[in-house]
């Protein structure tokens, strides 16, 4: 019994194939979704999604929204999504650095809201990279 | 300006008509041959004037042939992207589904349309769609509002429901369109329009020579509440036990106005592939004409010459025969 996963974003569909587990962030904590799992509809936060094929895990950083798992059919559909393997180590911790350095230096309420965001962004790339190895 | 100016000279000429016109009218082979009454009546245009005019014509059909071509690769530009981007809303159907037939008493259409012309048909369809829309929805304690996207819609309902316009965005497309630009767009609709049920007007594109106006339905949340509870497709919402956030309504709600902004994406690229591909259409067809136009006007210059050519030959003549006899 496998799992038909479906990540989607508005520019291009990211993920089509079939997993055995997979493991996603919400707004509640994290969930691992196997077969037969129950219907439900969710929010997914910014974070990571594993997912197991074979034993193999891999990861995948996803910038939020929202998943509907049901019948055995994952459909999670993102703002963004960047599989672990396609992302530059150095060019993501750069980009952590820099949101770290912008959000110490955020002014006003909204600035820092969206510098966290981006922080979290950042560092949801940069967990991606490090959990494969 | 041409022909104004042949009439001034026909004028001019008249009283010099006489009832054998051919030799009232001395012409040489250099200059043109001037307007006459013949005596059937026919009027001979000058081959100058002809000659014009299949310049201006042959101009126009370069101009149409090129517009064709631009149309075209801008297509296969957008193409691509507009098919990327209708997987993104079919959950959306699948979960909360799409009915067009749901009574609700705030209804928000919103037109898509273009910004340039000369794209054929489609933005008065969507227009008339729209109106249509406005009609069935009308009646006591219903109201319905336009939001408007683009500058054909905005010059064609601004003249009969000015007031009933919420929201004018134009000059869509100077940016290439992308999924940001339009979940702000759709942010704003949100946050300025109250809304019971969206209905989403466009064209979608089907193949470049089939361009369907669609209506694609968004409910807020509130609706979606009350419908899944009466039962029916959207009963199945309920056995979908919904997690993650404080409650199910917040849940909801995020749902929808990210199902509106998917929606919207999917719509304005789907409205973008159907203008390119009505001008592609639209402009093949008047270098089509331009064409037929050509032809036509060639046999007219020929006859007019040959018509010329004539004419100097029988004066030739009759002045040698006079000469002799």
């Amino acid at each position: 019994m496998t799992l038909n996963l479906c990540v989607l974003t508005p520019n291009r569909i990211v993920w089509d194939s079939e997993v055995k587990e997979i493991i996603l962030s919400t707004n509640s904590g994290q969930i691992g979704v196997l077969p037969n799992h129950a219907s439900i509809a969710t929010a997914v936060d910014i974070g990571i999604l594993r997912i197991r094929l074979n034993n193999q895990w891999l990861t995948m950083a996803l910038m939020g929204s929202f998943a509907r798992i049901g019948n055995n059919e994952i459909t999670i559909l993102v703002n963004d999504a960047e599989k672990g393997s396609d992302i530059d180590p150095q060019e993501a911790q750069q980009a952590l650095e820099i949101a770290e350095a912008n959000l110490r230096k955020a002014e006003g309420k909204r600035q820092t809201i969206e510098e966290n965001l981006a922080l979290r962004r950042a560092r949801t790339r940069v967990e991606a990279i490090n959990a494969i190895l | 300006m041409a022909m104004a100016a042949l009439r001034r000279e026909g004028r001019r000429f008249a009283p010099l008509i006489s009832p054998r016109p051919i030799t009232a009218v001395r012409s040489s082979p250099i200059v043109p041959t001037h307007e006459y009454e013949g005596p059937i009546g026919v009027r001979h245009i000058s081959t100058q004037v002809v000659r014009n005019r299949m310049k201006s014509v042959k101009n126009i059909q370069k101009i149409t042939k090129a517009m064709k071509m631009v149309a075209a690769s801008k297509l296969r530009a957008v193409q691509t992207k507009a098919e990327n981007s209708r997987g993104l809303w079919q959950p959306f159907t699948a979960l909360l589904g799409d009915l067009p037939s749901v009574d609700v008493k705030k209804n928000v259409v919103v037109t898509i349309s273009s910004d340039k012309g000369l794209c054929g048909g489609i933005n008065s369809t969507s227009v008339k769609i729209s109106k249509g829309i406005y009609k069935l929805n009308s009646g006591p304690e219903k109201e319905t509002k336009y939001v408007i996207l683009g500058e054909k819609a905005k010059a064609q309902l601004i003249r009969d429901s000015k007031k009933d316009i919420e929201l004018i965005i134009t000059e869509l497309q100077k940016n290439p369109l992308s999924y940001t630009q339009v979940s702000v767009l759709a942010d704003e609709i949100l946050k300025n329009v109250e809304y019971d049920a969206l209905r989403i007007v466009f064209n979608k594109f089907h193949s470049v020579v089939s361009f369907v106006p669609t209506v694609s339905t968004v409910l807020s949340p509130e609706i979606v509440e009350r419908e899944s509870e009466s039962g029916g497709k959207l009963g199945e919402l309920d056995s979908y036990e919904v997690e993650g956030g404080e409650t199910k309504g917040e849940i909801l709600q995020n749902l929808a106005e990210f199902q509106f902004s998917c929606v919207m994406f999917n719509a304005v690229l789907e409205n973008a592939c159907s203008e390119q591909g009505a001008r592609m259409s639209a402009m093949d067809s008047s270098s089509r004409n331009a064409g037929d136009m050509l032809d036509r006007l060639t046999l007219t210059y020929n006859r007019t010459r040959q018509a010329s050519i004539t004419t100097e030959l029988i004066e030739i003549i009759s002045g040698a025969s006079a000469l002799e006899g």
